[in-house]
């Protein structure tokens, strides 16, 4: 049952403080307004969530100074009828709702008389501000990533599409976090019931705490057993301001630096946003390199077991005699010699990864010069294999996004074990089975191998946008995923004759 | 929204079809051809391409009668009892076809990827992944195979291109030396290889484009003739008819013999078996698939899990059955020649005179 706030102060106060008790980081003022100084009003605040350090400047320091001016009997119609004035302020009926409000970091306002509080902006937590994106690196665009602040992450996006029809929907996820979500969309572009879905997909779950993007992802996805991710992410506010561009949906959460997209798939996956920067053969050559990255990452080390244990056959002799002679006086199987350097490659990248900034880049090249050295020369492993990790390693760092060639590290074991077993039979049973998942796996009803597959929905346009980026001219329409009659991207006006 | 609607394009049909004809005809046919009629093979090909063009206008004919699916129409034309018997017969036809090309994908599999493997094992593996496929839907079995289309193609064709050049043309005379029951066998034979294009009687409820089905088996027969009269003429210019005759496989062997100008690998059959692989797998996973579809539509199954059982374990225990009794392969080809051929063509000739009679009749009632 929720607690209404009266106009009695004292019954006000005395509800919030037993809903705040021992919250010591929770100011809770009692202040004197009116000319006379003999009307009472409170204000309850997050100690850092508000500026202390030039009150007068502030929202609430220039209300409180009104307040003082006017005569004890004005006030509470004053309120009343100036709460509209100041921006982004909200009264609240009960005191659970008042309590959310505080949380959010702005300022709480009761007044003795008034039967409503008052909630009034102030800077609201600390952030980092926008600071450049870690991953995500580009040649040519922007260098703003999101931060933690949801609002500033919509406002990056704001600034980009700078269009009435870009709309934030905004909802709230965990039941004791209480985490702003927002769903931002272009609303004349997205497809018919893919906002319904996402937002049916929401409210399917209660979590206690969603302190991240990412513990949403896991709850929103529907095949929770692939390795694929179904959401894409981005730290990239113009990456994601490009996605609304194309009729898709921008998940931000409080908190969480990393935007999630639907739909998603593997073409987008792929994709960088200086891909579309950039000129075309550029672009195309990239494009390209990733797509063979993503599938070297997965199979090489499968592929190189294949090769030197079943099908010897096709390599040169040459070749196949200097990595014999490689392989003398290592006393594992060539199948555990991968596993081993795969595993080590693996702790070193966590390692890399949990250490500070320079003591990272330091671990990587601990790691990989001189425990790499040391291991071919203790005869522990051969360097063709070193060479071969380091590759698939190499092809893992080049596929764009992170979550997705997270899904290439686990399967290239799964590739180890097939082809250590079943050479290139094993290869191409995992590669069927791999192509059949895919195949079946969509993301918000796009399938994940569009528009490889199921081109002929949108004319077979999208198709100019997957193994080769065409020249934008070539682009005129927009992906499948955009609603139907506004799929037009690009209109080329004839130049005038002279 | 796109997905999971259980609709697919032309464009996934005819690549479905053509990898499911070509991967099986383009490995047993120039042993066939070449044993039977040498040169002359190339007419077999275009005799039993004439057949196809009227086992498709057949089924054009058929197709535009069938409302919801085939088994309906089958049940409106001939009757319950009629219906469910050729039901039966379509899937002995598809179980078998799926059991034979297990044993062939088998067999390819232990000759050239791995000599020292158990068929057993080989024959389930493969069962396992086709059953996943058919767990996951007609859409996604049509995506697999739209995808890896070029990526078998290109390989494909550059390897053949690359062949030309061992080619001899006075290993393609002489011509017009055979005699007329040869040149009928191997018209039949390449026929019978035809014969996976009735799937398509199957998939109408499944198509977008449900008018254009009939042009699209069309299609798809005219590429895989295309297709198997390039490679035969190739392999008989390689090998001349005597050793493509004994050749069990000339096509992989072939593969193994083209070196790639400047080329890093000394030999390429294990790569290019992947082509055979997907594409006889492509025929094992169709043959299940429709095995699966019958059995389901004919017992009223609510999901597939009974009839992919059965068919399951119909397609292993036949398909391990050819390498444990080598006669079968005699006998499933006596009962395709024999049985099935004129079955299907059959089927094909007496629904839609069923139907226009009954159709007919129940019109010339309605107006008394």
């Amino acid at each position: 049952m929720p607690i209404q706030i009266t106009p009695s102060l004292k019954e006000n106060i005395d509800n919030f403080e037993t809903l705040f008790s021992d919250c010591a980081d929770i100011k809770k003022r009692k202040i004197k307004v009116g000319q006379k100084l003999e009307q009472q009003c409170y204000i309850a605040y997050i100690e850092v969530a508000i500026s202390n350090v030039d009150w007068k400047d502030s929202a609430v320091g220039k209300f409180l100074q009104a307040l003082r001016n006017l005569p004890e009997e004005e006030l509470v119609s004053y309120v009343k009828q100036n709460v509209e004035g100041i921006s982004d302020s909200q009264p609240f009926a009960t005191m659970e709702d008042a309590a959310q409000g505080m949380l959010t970091g702005d300022v709480l306002f009761f007044l003795d008389g008034y039967n409503k509080a008052l909630k009034i902006p102030d800077k609201g937590y600390p952030g980092r501000g926008v600071y450049e994106t870690e991953s995500e690196k580009v040649i040519r665009g922007s260098n703003e990533g999101f931060s933690e602040s949801i609002k500033l992450n919509t406002a990056l996006i704001r600034k980009r599409l700078r269009s009435p029809h870009v709309k934030v929907k905004e909802s709230f996820a965990g039941r004791r976090t209480h985490t702003n979500v927002d769903l931002v969309y272009m609303k004349d572009l997205i497809y018919p019931g893919m906002l319904e879905e996402i937002e049916k997909r929401l409210k399917e779950f209660e979590i206690d705490g969603a302190l991240d993007s990412g513990i949403i992802e896991q709850l929103t996805e529907k095949r929770k057993y692939s390795p694929f991710p179904q959401f894409q992410t981005t730290q990239r506010p113009d990456r994601a301001a490009m996605a609304i561009l194309e009729g898709r949906i921008v998940l931000l959460s409080d908190n969480s630096p990393v935007a999630l997209i639907l739909p998603a798939t593997y073409n987008t996956f792929i994709q960088t946003s200086d891909d579309y920067y950039s000129r075309w053969e550029i672009a195309s050559f990239t494009r390209l390199l990733r797509y063979l990255a993503s599938f070297l990452a997965m199979t090489l080390p499968g592929l190189y077991l294949a090769m030197t244990n079943f099908h010897t056959q096709i390599l040169p002799t040459d070749l196949l005699l200097s990595l014999a002679a490689a392989r003398q006086g290592v006393p594992f199987p060539a199948a555990v010699e991968i596993v081993i350097m795969e595993l080590a490659f693996e702790l070193l990248r966590e390692a890399g990864v949990r250490l500070p900034g320079a003591n990272g880049n330091t671990i990587g090249i601990v790691g990989g010069l001189i425990i790499g050295q040391a291991a071919v020369d203790a005869n522990i492993v051969s360097p063709i294999v070193v060479i071969v990790v380091a590759l698939t390693a190499l092809c893992s760092f080049a596929v764009p996004n992170e979550e997705f060639a997270t899904a290439f590290r686990i399967l290239k074991f799964v590739f180890i074990f097939l082809c250590a077993y079943l050479g290139f039979f094993g290869f191409l049973l995992g590669m069927l089975g791999i192509l059949i998942h895919l195949s079946h796996l969509e993301s918000f009803g796009i399938p994940y191998l569009a528009p490889f597959v199921g081109a002929d929905l949108n004319g077979y346009r999208d198709e100019r946008d997957t193994f080769l980026r065409l020249p934008l001219n070539f682009l005129k329409k927009r992906p499948v995923y955009t609603r139907e009659g506004a799929r037009t991207r690009l209109k080329l006006k004839k130049q005038e004759k002279k | 929204m796109f997905a999971d609607n259980w609709k697919i394009s032309l464009r996934q049909i005819k690549r479905l079809l053509i990898l499911d004809i070509f991967g099986l005809s383009s490995l047993m046919l120039p042993r066939i051809l070449s044993s039977m009629t040498g040169a002359d093979g190339i007419f077999c090909l275009l005799f039993g391409m004439l057949g196809g063009i009227l086992l498709v206008w057949l089924m054009q004919k058929n197709l535009k009668n069938i409302r919801g699916n085939y088994y309906n129409y089958m049940i409106d034309a001939t009757g319950q009892i009629v219906g469910d018997i050729f039901m039966v017969f379509y899937f002995l036809y598809f179980v078998t076809l799926c059991s034979f090309v297990l044993y062939q994908t088998t067999n390819l599999v232990l000759t050239w990827l791995l000599p020292e493997g158990s068929y057993v094992w080989v024959s389930l593996l493969l069962l396992l992944l086709a059953t996943y496929g058919t767990i996951r839907g007609i859409e996604g079995r049509a995506r697999v195979y739209e995808i890896i289309f070029w990526f078998l193609g290109i390989p494909l064709l550059v390897m053949l291109f690359l062949a030309l050049r061992e080619v001899r043309v006075d290993y393609w005379t002489p011509i017009v030396s055979s005699t007329g029951e040869n040149l009928f066998h191997g018209t039949i034979a390449f026929f019978i290889f035809l014969l996976p294009l009735t799937a398509i009687l199957f998939l109408k409820p499944f198509c977008r484009k449900k008018d254009k089905l009939a042009t699209c088996a069309g299609s798809a027969l005219g590429i895989v003739t295309l297709m198997n009269g390039i490679i035969y003429l190739i392999l008989l210019g390689v090998f001349g008819q005597n050793t493509m005759g004994i050749l069990k496989r000339p096509i992989i062997t072939l593969m193994s013999m083209i070196n790639l100008p400047g080329g890093f690998f000394t030999r390429q059959d294990v790569f290019m078996t992947a082509v055979w692989f997907f594409a006889l797998f492509a025929l094992l996973h169709t043959g299940l698939f429709q095995s699966t579809l019958i059995l389901k539509e004919l017992f009223h199954e609510s999901g597939n899990r009974y009839s992919l059982c059965v068919s399951l374990l119909v397609a292993f225990f036949l398909g391990v059955g050819f390498f444990e009794n080598v006669f079968w392969e005699e006998i499933y080809e006596i009962y395709q020649k024999w049985i099935v051929l004129p079955g299907m063509v059959g089927i094909l000739l007496v629904l839609p005179l069923a139907y226009h009679i009954k159709t007919t009749y129940t019109g010339r009632k309605g107006e008394k």
